[in-house]
């Protein structure tokens, strides 16, 4: 393995979402938006919240605060761009975050047992425990699978 | 390089750009391809002319309409999207589908150069109810699914109540006389 390849491994940006800071490996994330309109219309799907319009493209928006907060989203001042995959195909994809994000680099631990399966890992960063977010799982989760892994982990931990 | 850039012009030329007439329903705005209406009404001009029909299974279909011999079938736009309840004002009549759509006002028409395919992230009913997303004056609007009003089963469905209803009207008036 390249020294480009394992430090590409090993990156991750941190996001910050409410109170709690999350990551997600680098090689996901496209870029961080500007706030932007959100434009929304009826839909049933879960989790999306609208789209935006970024560099001339539709993007959907993921509020994922109630999955990964159990509560409401925030007061959010970017877009992180992630990207999804569809079998073959990728979509850009927007996250609502604070702005506070960086890049880090770590060696991912793997997630203790019982962790919801949108938590691919952790990382020690500035000695506190970040959770690594599998985006895929993430967003493929319902908001009541979601909010009951959120509360199952709020209640295994101290 | 030349070919490129002919092969560009030639593409640029064929994109066709599409009237689309948009209209609101629970002040969500939505589109349609001017092509596929053939008509838009006011709703009290279809008093007298609509009749009453139910089915327990599709809430949405409250009234028929018969124009040049055939039923169609009144969609409320409100409840169709699972939108608040609106009074609508308007019905437009589509064409090629016996479908007529209750909304709430037309705010205008206006010219696309495209319909943007509808992100992979929206997988629900909505993948039925638009053909996908339109950019226009700075918002992105639904572009409407004509067919994504009734599904098959559902016309199916109403035609048979709709003769149901036709027996029971005659019966009553047979009985009447």
């Amino acid at each position: 393995m390249t020294a480009a390849e394992n430090s590409a491994r090993d990156s991750f940006v941190l996001l910050q979402v409410g109170e709690r800071r999350f990551a997600l490996p680098a090689d996901k994330v496209a870029e961080l938006a500007p706030p932007v309109r959100l434009h929304t219309f009826p839909h049933s799907s879960a989790l999306v919240a609208g789209v935006i319009v970024r560099r001339g493209r539709i993007v959907p928006v993921y509020d994922v605060a109630p999955a990964l907060l159990g509560s409401e989203s925030p007061a959010h001042r970017f877009y992180l761009i992630a990207q999804r995959e569809f079998g073959a195909a990728v979509e850009p994809s927007a996250l609502p975050v604070n702005g506070e994000c960086e890049l880090a680099t770590a060696e991912m631990q793997p997630p203790e047992a019982g962790r919801p399966a949108y938590v691919a890992g952790t990382l020690a960063v500035g000695g506190e425990s970040v959770d690594v977010l599998n985006f895929e799982a993430l967003v493929a989760a319902t908001p009541q699978a979601a909010e009951s892994n959120s509360s199952s982990r709020d209640e295994a931990r101290p | 390089m030349k070919i490129a850039s002919q092969e560009t012009g030639k593409s640029r030329r064929a994109r066709r750009s599409e009237t689309i007439i948009l209209f609101s329903v629970a002040h969500q705005t939505f589109a349609i391809s001017a092509e596929s209406v053939q008509e838009i009404r006011s709703t009290d001009s279809l008093a007298g002319s609509a009749t009453e029909i139910e089915h327990p299974a599709i809430g949405k279909v409250r009234h028929t309409l018969e124009r040049a011999h055939r039923i169609y079938y009144i969609v409320n736009a409100c409840a169709h999207f699972s939108l608040p309840v609106t009074r609508p004002t308007l019905v437009l009549i589509l064409r090629q589908l016996r479908v007529a759509v209750l909304v709430d006002k037309i705010e205008r028409m206006a010219e696309i150069s495209a319909v943007h395919a509808l992100p992979r992230a929206f997988d629900g009913e909505e993948r039925r109810w638009y053909r996908g997303l339109a950019y226009v004056d700075d918002h992105v609007i639904p572009v409407i699914q004509p067919a994504g009003f009734l599904t098959h089963e559902e016309f199916q469905l109403l035609d048979r109540a709709t003769l149901a209803a036709d027996s029971q009207r005659e019966m009553e008036g047979a009985v009447q006389a």
